[in-house]
């Protein structure tokens, strides 16, 4: 990778990450600038998500580094990479499907409050008006990813492909610097990819949201991003922009070659 | 006397400057705007549009949907003397920009930049209402209409007072003459309305239409100013339902399609058939029951349905256009509301942009 210091975000620098003796990740460093959609792809047990996971202080790597912002640490927490301004979506919903769409994207304003949990729970000094500062905040990002006609509506209620935008809604709410997205449209029909898509494209545009997600669809990949990391058994064996990846012996081999059935590349 | 609609907007200022005039959704919220301060807004947009050459005879196209800062800014044209078209933004205009070549511009979206962009001709004034994907700071042909008013000092001129001038243009779809409406004929339209609906200043009526409709102009906009009611817009087109909920307007204005499509948003929502609540709903349903029967089917059926559908304060609904369905007539006629058809009276036009205006009865 060749991004510079000063316009990189995220860089990882030789992780390795093992469950029980079986490695994960094996050595892998890359960069990501600030302002990009770096994709992240692989066969299925590549190590993506754990990638993820690394990233966002959910698993701690065994060797190597995560330099984000322009701190390196060894070990991150998760909530001190939300605090750093980090925020993500999971392959399987996680959202409170007993609440509506503005209360679960809320949950995504919790890091911007100041108030004392007793300032809440009695509404008092600076809890009222933050309450009104944190509703327009959501509300703007409802809007954005147009599901304000299901503002009020249970998410438990809602179809699969509003319940990711939703998903999506949450993360954003906590106006994140770097957004990881594991498998924003899994699941989803040509057309909530496209919108899904679009919506990522606007996000990273209009809010300048650097977005480091995991996505099956090679055509929705290449369309997206700006460089594409490609891993396979935990190990990276493409860094690149979409077109330097898409010629790379290695990675048609292991996509289309001897090592992996055909059908995993959609 | 008013004699324009600009003038009409005034008059209200003049007697009822605090009464709300427009209710607008704005992120989730309702926000109001007063008779005076509509008249503000609308004089400081005139002048605003005088400093950017925007003067008597011109023609403001506007590619919106039903949205208040358009209905604003189309007031400000007026006010100068200028004429208003509206195009649907659902549709594709390209051609009919390449022959209209407009020098002032509201475009709502990208899609409707893109769709004025494409053709040759650069107007001289091209705002946008929703920034998303555009690059406006690198844009010089662009403006916010967020930001159109700021360092607006001059004072604006009196708003004009011809009658005979066009205030509205509105352009078939496919080949044909445009529809051009003065202030006059829709002043004199809303008279007749008023009269007829018993219309008055307490009305709550909803702005849910295409923008871009005669209708709209002639059954919504005219009387609006005329009357002094309360108009509101809903936050989007999708939000629309929701938004009649929590307001229960008095007055609705639809056309064939819009009830159909209402209805059968309530049918998808009633219990499925051969269950006991379907037979509780026949059973309210039911046209010439006894009065015990209605009583107790208002109550226990037809107006909790009335609530969900945002009508039980609904006094005026009306049609626009072709007549409802016999189904969805039958559907809306159980629960009280009866769009009847009878042809405006004859208002001088040079051709329709829909087959025929039709307004309803009050109900």
């Amino acid at each position: 990778m060749s991004a510079t210091t000063e316009s990189v975000l995220l860089r990882l620098d030789d992780i390795s990450l093992s469950f029980k003796g079986v490695k994960a990740i094996t050595s892998i460093s890359f960069a990501v600038k600030t302002g990009e959609i770096c994709a992240l792809i692989g066969p299925n047990g590549a190590g993506k998500s754990s990638l993820l996971n690394v990233i966002n202080g959910v698993y701690q790597a065994q060797s190597g580094s995560v330099s984000y912002a322009g701190q390196t640490r060894r070990r991150m927490r998760p909530h001190q990479a939300a605090e750093g301004g980090i925020a993500r979506t999971f392959q399987n919903i996680a959202l409170f499907k007993g609440m509506s769409v503005l209360d679960n994207v809320l949950t995504g304003r919790n890091l911007k409050r100041r108030s004392s949990w007793i300032e809440q729970m009695l509404r008092l000094g600076r809890a009222p008006r933050e309450d009104d500062e944190q509703r327009r905040h959501a509300e703007k990002v409802i809007e954005f990813l147009r599901i304000h006609p299901w503002r009020h509506v249970l998410v438990g209620k809602l179809p699969y492909g509003l319940q990711k935008r939703v998903e999506l809604a949450r993360a954003l709410a906590a106006e994140p610097r770097l957004l990881l997205l594991d498998e924003p449209m899994a699941g989803m029909n040509a057309q909530e990819k496209g919108e899904m898509s679009q919506f990522i494209r606007d996000i990273n545009r209009e809010f300048g949201t650097t977005v480091v997600l995991i996505e099956h669809d090679i055509g929705v990949v290449m369309g997206l991003s700006d460089h594409v990391v490609v891993l396979d058994y935990g190990r990276k064996i493409g860094d690149g922009t979409p077109e330097h990846v898409r010629t790379n012996p290695e990675v048609i081999a292991a996509y289309l070659g001897t090592r992996r059935s055909r059908a995993e590349v959609r | 006397m008013t004699q324009t609609l600009p003038q009409a907007l005034l008059s209200q200022a003049a007697t009822r400057g605090s009464a709300i005039a427009l209710r607008y959704k704005q992120l989730g919220i309702w926000q109001v705007r007063r008779w005076s301060e509509l008249a503000q807004d609308v004089s400081l947009l005139a002048a605003a549009l005088q400093q950017h050459g925007f003067s008597r005879g011109d023609d403001l196209l506007i590619i919106s949907q039903a949205r208040a800062e358009a209905l604003l800014l189309a007031l400000a044209a007026q006010w100068l003397g200028g004429s208003v078209t509206l195009l649907d933004p659902d549709l594709d205009h390209r051609q009919c920009l390449t022959r209209l070549k407009p020098a002032f511009v509201l475009a709502e979206t990208l899609d409707a930049v893109q769709q004025v962009r494409s053709t040759d001709h650069s107007p001289l004034l091209l705002l946008y209402l929703d920034g998303r994907g555009l690059n406006a700071a690198t844009d010089s042909g662009l403006s916010a209409y967020a930001d159109f008013t700021v360092g607006i000092t001059a004072e604006p001129p009196a708003p004009v007072s011809e009658s005979a001038s066009t205030a509205f243009i509105f352009h078939p779809v496919h080949d044909g003459q445009a529809l051009r409406l003065s202030h006059g004929q829709l002043l004199e339209g809303a008279r007749k309305l008023l009269s007829r609906e018993q219309l008055g200043a307490d009305e709550e009526a909803l702005a849910a239409r295409v923008f871009a409709a005669s209708g709209q102009a002639r059954y919504l906009l005219a009387p609006w100013l005329s009357a002094g009611f309360r108009l509101n817009f809903p936050e989007a087109l999708a939000t629309r339902d929701t938004d009649r909920r929590e307001l229960g307007p008095t007055l609705v204005l639809g056309t064939r399609e819009s009830y159909a499509r209402l209805e059968h948003w309530a049918r998808e929502r009633l219990p499925l058939p051969g269950t006991l609540s379907h037979r509780l709903y026949r059973w309210a349903m039911l046209a010439n029951a006894n009065p015990v029967r209605r009583w107790l089917g208002h109550w226990l059926i037809r107006r909790p349905l009335l609530d969900v559908l945002g009508m039980s304060r609904l006094r005026v609904p009306l049609l626009v256009g072709p007549p409802l369905t016999e189904e969805s007539a039958e559907f809306f006629g159980a629960l009280g509301i009866r769009p009847g058809n009878w042809q405006e009276p004859a208002a001088p036009r040079e051709s329709a942009d829909v087959p025929a205006h039709l307004i309803s009865h009050s109900v």
